[in-house]
């Protein structure tokens, strides 16, 4: 329902992803989908060095996303009312903005 | 752009007068442009209009596909291979004291592998329920709590004996398991629970202290009872005297009012 349309994620501009939700809580399925999207090997085999920490609390708390970019730039996405494709769309179209020589290299 | 090949080239007449023709071997064959190319071919301008033409558009939705639950298909027969994993769940639950729900983003077998292998080594053995099926069975049985836990990829890890100390440290060995929450002597515990869990001290050492509590004062009387005699009744008469200056000093006034 929620795969992203391209294969693989390519997380080639981004610097560290934290997640963080709260299990018992009944909001938090696109985080989770997102978490197991980003945190495959596939998607972390395109950047070693990109750290995806996922924090699991107790208290009641909104699922969080946390990304920062290689350039400073920080996305948040409160994945509380989202679905996971509309999470992996703005995260994708913003890291394809991100790292424009590679893919326009790749595609070509 | 066409040509011919010359499949045979025959000499027509003989070798004096050196006159070659062209014998009906020869074929003519249309090429130039290949149909089956390596990169992709772009579209005949005809073909690009039919395309665009009869290209599908999608009925406009009132809400995106993915926000809000599908209301059919909520009664489906349990087929035999769903019955026989209920079964073996209720076993689960029945003969393992620690159930742990850990939800595995790891997309290859070798990392697995080498955690099933840390984890055996204790004694926690890894397994694998569709949550199709576990969700409906923890629904209608005493642990409905746990069903929020199973969405997405969860394995779950269990054991006889609660070794969390143990299961903490493989878990940590493998960034990208996440650990979600325990079922530990039928006591369901988030991850700080489990946390606090590990880090509680064996059962004899508890029992222990808390006997030692409990009766530190009847054993601080007994040890004075079993001093000397006459170090108990020094005792008791420097007690007398403590309590006889407040009797003295209580009496007297009472006797002036009196008088």
């Amino acid at each position: 329902m929620a795969a992203p349309c391209k294969a693989t994620v390519v997380l080639k501009a981004v610097k560290k992803i934290a997640v963080q939700f709260c299990p018992f809580e009944s909001n938090t399925r696109s985080t989770r989908e997102f978490l197991a999207l980003v945190g495959s090997e596939k998607a972390r085999a395109t950047n070693i060095n990109c750290q995806v920490v996922s924090t699991v609390k107790h208290d009641k708390s909104e699922p969080v996303v946390d990304v920062t970019y290689v350039d400073g730039e920080q996305l948040v996405m409160k994945g509380a009312n989202l679905t996971c494709s509309e999470m992996m769309s703005a995260f994708q179209s913003r890291c394809t903005n991100k790292d424009p020589q590679t893919k326009a290299a790749a595609k070509k | 752009m066409a040509a011919t090949l010359f499949a045979k080239f025959v000499p027509k007449h003989g070798n004096g007068h050196h006159i070659y023709g062209w014998l009906p071997l020869t074929q003519t064959v249309r090429h130039g442009s290949k149909a089956v190319t390596r990169h992709r071919k772009p579209l005949h301008i005809l073909k690009q209009k039919l395309l665009a033409v009869t290209k599908y558009i999608p009925p406009p939705q009132p809400f995106p596909r993915g926000a809000y639950p599908s209301e059919s298909d909520h009664n489906q027969e349990d087929n035999g291979l769903m019955l026989l994993q209920k079964k073996d769940l209720k076993k689960i639950f029945e003969d393992y004291k620690m159930i742990a729900v850990v939800q595995n983003n790891c997309g290859n077998a070798e990392d697995m592998v080498i955690l099933k292998h840390r984890l055996h080594k204790h004694g926690i053995s890894v397994k694998f329920f569709p949550n199709k099926v576990t969700r409906p069975f923890l629904i209608n049985s005493i642990y409905c709590n746990m069903a929020p836990l199973f969405i997405g990829p969860t394995v779950l890890l269990v054991s006889k004996e609660p070794k969390v100390k143990e299961m903490l440290t493989s878990l940590r060995a493998s960034p990208q398991m996440t650990l979600l929450g325990a079922c530990i002597d039928d006591t369901l515990l988030s991850v700080q629970g489990i946390v606090s869990y590990s880090k509680l001290p064996a059962m004899t050492v508890v029992q222990g202290e808390l006997v030692s509590g409990l009766t530190m004062l009847t054993s601080h009387t007994a040890s004075l009872l079993q001093r000397h005699p006459a170090h108990l009744s020094s005792l008791l008469q420097q007690y007398i005297k403590q309590q006889n200056p407040n009797n003295g000093t209580e009496a007297s006034p009472t006797a002036e009012q009196a008088t």
